[in-house]
């Protein structure tokens, strides 16, 4: 008797279990990450490595600024070469760049002109090559301004949160 | 037998509901663009605004501002209809600019967006220089949006009838 339950038993749950599992699996691939449209979520802040030179530093993810910008000091340009330093607190590092274009700056009170060079840096697991405005920001607390021209392509900006990512690129030399 | 595929139904309905529940967890943040039309609640004044991830807190483009005890007298910009409020100030908020600090009054506004309304805090300026008349900065949107910036205006703002 029990025998026979048991054979009668059988083929229903294990066509449930089948069942089950193709439903689950099929809920769970849409939302599932990733393919080439993969977007990445990063915070208010986040920490980047300037490359080549393996330079930390954090950025402030900015989706009210067009464009990206870094903190440049004692910022000269000679011959259509930028060069600056970095912040002391970021390692001080002096760097030469050609100038790739000029940006007029227009606020309330004055016009200015600032350099705009091309950097690489290394954002969670991109690797990302964009222009920057090269200008004095030290009145403000991150040396590193990411626009909306680096985000609109790879990234979603979560405010809750600071440093969702961390720098990971395969070109990043390990510490 | 019997035992071990209600070990694996067990398993996968397990599995199944982690997975729903970190979705809807995700899914509860809504993905809004950099520009947005909100409604500004009771007037039903529509304005565009910039959602600024880069601003600590949101700010309101105000026209002729007179102060008188704790209330704050102000005009909404000309093309957006000109309105004249006054509203309690909340508190006064410092806000360092390139020209130097400033001193700006803070309100509570309420503001409909999609079909939500939310109550926020805004400082109030003159933004004739900018394009647009609301930022809605990180105070705003750290609760429960997240920021596409390859979008713009995802929804229209709808907010009647819900209370």
């Amino acid at each position: 008797m029990s025998k026979q339950n048991r054979s009668q038993k059988n083929p229903v749950s294990l066509s449930a279990a089948l069942m089950l599992l193709l439903v689950s699996v099929l809920l769970l691939l849409p939302p599932g990450k990733g393919g080439a449209g993969e977007k990445f979520t990063v915070g208010e802040v986040e920490d980047v490595i300037l490359m080549p030179w393996g330079v930390k530093l954090p950025a402030r993810i900015d989706t009210g600024a067009a464009t990206s910008s870094l903190d440049a000091r004692e910022l000269t340009v000679k011959n259509n070469i930028a060069e600056f330093r970095l912040p002391k607190k970021y390692g001080n590092l002096q760097l030469r760049l050609p100038v790739t274009e000029w940006q007029k700056i227009r606020s309330a009170d004055f016009k200015e002109r600032r350099p705009v060079v091309k950097i690489t840096f290394c954002m969670g697991p991109k690797l990302i090559h964009t222009q920057v405005t090269l200008n004095d920001r030290s009145t403000v607390r991150y040396p590193l301004i990411i626009g909306r021209d680096v985000l609109k392509d790879n990234f979603v900006v979560d405010c809750m949160h600071s440093n969702c990512l961390s720098p990971s690129c395969p070109e990043v030399p390990s510490p | 037998m019997d035992r071990w595929l209600c070990l694996f139904l067990l398993s996968v309905l397990a599995s199944f509901f982690l997975f729903t529940h970190e979705m809807v967890s995700a899914a509860e943040k809504v993905t809004i663009g950099t520009i947005e039309d909100v409604l500004l609640l009771p007037w039903e004044v529509k304005l565009p605004a910039r959602i600024d991830t880069g601003a600590a807190k949101s700010s309101l483009d105000a026209r002729e501002i007179e102060v008188k005890e704790d209330r704050v007298e102000f005009k909404l910009p000309r093309k957006y209809g000109g309105l004249q409020l006054r509203l309690p100030i909340v508190e006064w908020r410092h806000v360092r600019t390139p020209e130097g600090l400033e001193r700006r009054p803070v309100v509570e506004l309420e503001i409909c967006l999609g079909s939500k309304r939310f109550r926020t805090l805004v400082n109030l300026t003159d933004r004739s220089m900018v394009k647009y008349p609301l930022i809605l900065g990180r105070n705003f949107l750290k609760e429960s949006f997240l920021v596409d910036v390859k979008l713009r205006r995802t929804a229209k703002p709808n907010c009647r009838g819900i209370p």
